[in-house]
């Protein structure tokens, strides 16, 4: 029964958001902007999923998940932004502000689209490496290293603030018009990026599980119940929390990569402290320690969010509060958890197979 | 031929002219006479021809007038031309008067203080558009005389640019001048303004000395202009010189002593609210997001006695609501955070991970509580005994709230060490921190000490939220600014250590506000927080560890 909804579930979704929704799309009964928002909220589930990784899997608590978000949708974003002049000598509003004549040395090699790719992904798996190698490295865990990733995320914020460090400042990068060619309004090109955002959701889906199911996952479950006997028996704590705390900032990266194209805007406000614990309150909501689950938490949250804000918009925040704290304090396990009891009290599982408990 | 006899008539007539004038009027008396035409204008000369002549005179006591006229502050008061001004220690509706002519004296009472006087007792003078324009012309010189003190300053250092205005005007002004600031700047004016016309080095180094002294704010800036004028002699060059480096270091230290001073009152506050946190997280192991959400809570709750006091009781202007809101808002603080903890805290004790996320749920729903009451920004009025500072030069003037909130802060880290050391509770406290299972098997009731430790904690946030309203807005999210920086003193003082968490506000507090005036505010704290990266590379454990020995899971 459980090997058999394992394979179902992933089959229906496909199915359900690859076929039926462009055939929706094609007759006229979903707008091409829904088909767009639901590209987003898969970026978000894609974001989610590495989250899952390094929450639900392995026990770190990182509050900065947001900046390798940014990092790598800033990444594109400045790409885009060069593409929308195909002038050589142009400068984007904010640099002329600025008073430069001349692109910064950072923005030059986002000129080309491979380069952009390359780096998008590099950098913030750079920036993980050094900031995981030092939290790692001095055994900070738990609330500890909740606090500094979230002073880190602040600080990360900060910078991208300020207007001198020539990335667009509180305006963030906007006014995108074409990517590698395809002009970013046509609904066509919207309806295909909603595809690829898919497609990657589908495909990293697959990695994170082929990932979770190896040895090498089996330790990070080993290290989230307990550190110090995975340590103990000379497992090196450090490589694998620091691979896979990398291995989460590329996963978010490549979100933030697919997101900005389909929104059309990147600010810092994508990357506060705020949005980081957003984050991770998908994943809490979704079900920690369930790959499905992250992906549940994310889309079944930002769905929320859309109709909310344009319900009540004043309450948002109450609401997310009051999810926060409820879904803290009586289903740990999210959604995911809340099924599966469901299912066990109707009997379609029985009480053996339900996934073992959390930390 | 026919032009020159052309002048020469004019010529004539102009002395008949004048002749004319003098004889009627008298030169002194004319002026009065013109006054009095603006005010009454009657007759065949109407006022705007009276303004004319005035504009004329050539005569420093007029200006005040014409002032008064331009800014339409001219009233008739006991049948005397006066000028009123606002002032900020008066009531509303109340002015401060000052005569015009002959002399620009101060309306005194019978105790040589300033008179104030009802609004309603003043007969203003309207004056019409035109006629008040044409008095602009004069620019600077009636500016001098402006009841607006920053464009009074403002245009002493405007006269040094224009080299039509006499000296003697400006120290007539001066003379009459009462506002200590505009006094420093019309000073400074002054001796900048004698000193470039002054032809010899010994009285140009006498002015520049008197320039050195007057302290203003552009003082170094001038006297460095100076010394690059061509044909300066040399050795004046290098006095000037000398004295302005004197004064760049003084003002370089005044710099410095100014930053230690708001870096203490900046390490105070963080140091109000990481106590409460720093407790709570060493005997609990649980981080409270909503903490600074507390702060908001106990600022919120200054702001409603205020309201109380002025709308209920009615008493408007009176320091005590501020008095009566220290305690009020440790109570309220931490009564919100013993609901917290009986509703959310409680059941998280043993998932800390789990409480932060609760905790930040809590804060957003508080936040969005605030804003829904209060709007989005209120302010507590200053208490009047708070304004004001401890002047010690113009660079460095320590201010009274500042100073409050360092003593305010000293007094309640000596009372909750007192507590922690020399009390029961304070006994249980550090014992059920050093180990819970033993407390509770000693029979302290470690659920009790929680709550009595959440309630003491989220007050001491409320009474830092009480002292931010002294320095700032209250607004919804304020606790948020702090609320990460505290965080981090946590982390870098050890686990519920009192003397770890003040060493590390002190050492956060003043460092970013040196480093802020290297660099720029984020610069500033992104060193920060790499400082105490690297610091963690060594002591993971904090500043003062627990020492002993104990298993980490």
């Amino acid at each position: 029964m459980l090997l058999k909804s394992d394979k179902i579930i992933p089959i229906v979704f496909l199915s359900f958001f690859a076929i039926l929704l462009p055939l929706g799309y094609s007759a006229g009964l979903i707008s091409v902007n829904s088909i767009s928002l639901w590209g987003r909220y898969f970026c978000f589930a894609i974001a989610a999923l590495g989250i899952d990784l390094i929450w639900g899997y392995t026990g770190i608590m990182s509050m900065c998940q947001a900046i390798f978000f940014c990092l790598g949708g800033y990444g594109i974003g400045m790409y885009l932004t060069l593409q929308a002049d195909s002038s050589p000598a142009f400068l984007p509003d904010f640099m002329s502000w600025n008073n430069l004549t001349e692109l910064p040395f950072f923005w030059m090699p986002f000129q080309n689209f491979i380069p952009t790719l390359l780096l998008g992904l590099l950098i913030p798996a750079a920036v993980a490496f050094i900031i995981g190698y030092f939290i790692f490295r001095s055994r900070i865990k738990g609330v500890y290293m909740a606090i500094i990733t979230q002073a880190l995320a602040l600080s990360v914020y900060l910078l991208f603030l300020r207007n001198e460090t020539n990335m667009g400042g509180t305006n963030g990068l906007t006014n995108f018009k074409t990517l590698l060619g395809f002009d970013l309004s046509q609904p066509a090109v919207k309806l295909g990026l909603y595809m690829v955002s898919l497609a990657t959701l589908a495909g990293v889906y697959q990695i994170c599980r082929h990932i979770v199911g190896s040895k090498f996952g089996k330790v990070l479950l080993a290290i989230r119940d307990s550190e110090s006997r995975v340590g103990f028996t000379a497992y090196r704590v450090l490589h694998y929390k620091l691979t896979i705390f990398i291995i989460a900032a590329v996963i978010g990266a490549i979100a933030g990569m697919l997101y900005v194209p389909q929104t059309g805007i990147i600010t810092p406000g994508r990357m506060d402290v705020k949005a980081s614990v957003e984050m991770l309150m998908w994943v809490a909501l979704g079900g920690r320690g369930h790959l499905k689950g992250a992906i549940l938490g994310a889309i079944s949250v930002n769905c929320l969010y859309s109709v909310c804000t344009t319900v009540f918009p004043e309450g948002w925040l109450f609401i997310l509060g009051v999810l926060y704290v409820l879904t803290v304090l009586y289903f740990d396990k999210g959604f995911l958890g809340l099924f599966e009891k469901l299912a066990i009290r109707v009997g379609l599982k029985s009480r053996k197979t339900a996934a073992a408990p959390l930390p | 031929m026919t032009n020159n006899v052309q002048a020469l008539k004019t010529f004539i007539w102009g002395i008949l002219c004048c002749f004319f004038y003098v004889t009627t009027y008298g030169s002194q008396d004319s002026i009065t006479v013109f006054m009095q035409q603006v005010a009454n204008p009657s007759g065949e000369v109407d006022r705007s021809e009276a303004i004319q002549k005035l504009l004329q005179q050539d005569n420093p006591a007029v200006l005040p007038f014409l002032a008064a006229v331009q800014n339409s502050t001219l009233y008739i008061w006991k049948d005397e031309l006066v000028v009123a001004r606002k002032d900020a220690d008066r009531p509303e509706g109340y002015m401060v008067l000052r005569k015009l002519y002959p002399t620009y004296t101060m309306v005194l009472d019978d105790e040589q203080q300033p008179l104030s006087v009802s609004q309603e007792e003043l007969q203003s003078v309207p004056i019409a558009r035109p006629d008040r324009l044409s008095v602009s012309g004069l620019g600077v010189r009636t500016n001098l005389f402006n009841p607006n003190t920053q464009i009074r300053a403002a245009s002493y250092l405007e006269a040094l640019q224009s080299d039509d205005i006499a000296p003697e005007l400006l120290s007539w002004a001066l003379s009459h001048e009462d506002d200590p600031k505009v006094l420093v700047a019309g000073r400074e004016a002054y001796c900048y303004f004698q000193m470039t016309k002054a032809t010899t080095t010994s009285a140009i180094t006498a002015w520049a000395d008197s320039l050195y002294n007057t302290g203003g704010n552009n003082t170094l800036q001038l006297l460095q202009n100076f010394r690059k004028r061509d044909g300066l002699p040399e050795d004046a060059s290098a006095y000037l010189l000398s004295k302005s480096e004197k004064l760049a270091a003084k003002s370089a230290w005044m710099e410095r002593i100014q930053n230690v001073f708001s870096g203490l009152s900046l390490a105070s506050i963080l140091i109000l609210i990481s106590l409460g946190l720093g407790i709570v997280y060493g005997l609990a192991g649980i981080i409270n997001m909503a903490h600074g959400e507390f702060l908001m809570i106990g600022a919120y709750a200054t702001f409603s006695v205020q309201l109380l006091f002025s709308n209920v009781f009615g008493i408007q202007s009176s320091d005590w609501f501020f008095l009566a809101a220290l305690p009020l808002s440790f109570i309220v603080a931490g009564s919100a955070g013993l609901l917290l903890e009986r509703l959310v805290v409680r059941r998280l004790y043993a998932k800390p991970l789990d409480s932060l996320l609760a905790t930040w749920g809590v804060s957003l729903i508080l936040i969005q509580l605030a804003r829904w009451i209060f709007g989005d920004m209120t302010a507590v009025k200053l208490p009047a005994i708070l304004s004001g500072g401890i002047y010690i030069n113009p660079q460095l003037v320590l201010p009274y709230n500042r100073l409050f909130i360092i003593v305010l802060t000293l007094i309640i880290v000596a009372i909750v060490y007192w507590v922690l050391m020399h009390t029961r509770l304070g006994l249980q406290i550090r014992a059920v921190t050093q180990n819970r299972n033993m407390s509770a098997c000693l029979g302290i009731d470690t659920k009790r000490v929680n709550a009595i430790t959440f309630f003491m904690g989220s007050g001491l946030a409320g009474l830092a939220g009480c002292a931010m309203t002294l320095i700032g807005n209250v607004v919804p999210d304020m606790g948020q600014s702090y609320i990460v920086d505290s965080f981090l003193m946590v982390v870098i003082g050890g686990v519920g250590k009192i003397v770890g968490i003040i060493v590390s506000g002190l050492g956060i507090g003043i460092s970013s506000k040196i480093l802020e005036a290297f660099f720029e505010a984020v610069y500033g704290k992104v060193t920060i927080l790499f400082i105490i990266m690297i610091f963690m590379q060594f002591r993971p454990k904090g500043l003062f560890p627990d020492k002993g020995r104990s298993a980490e899971e």
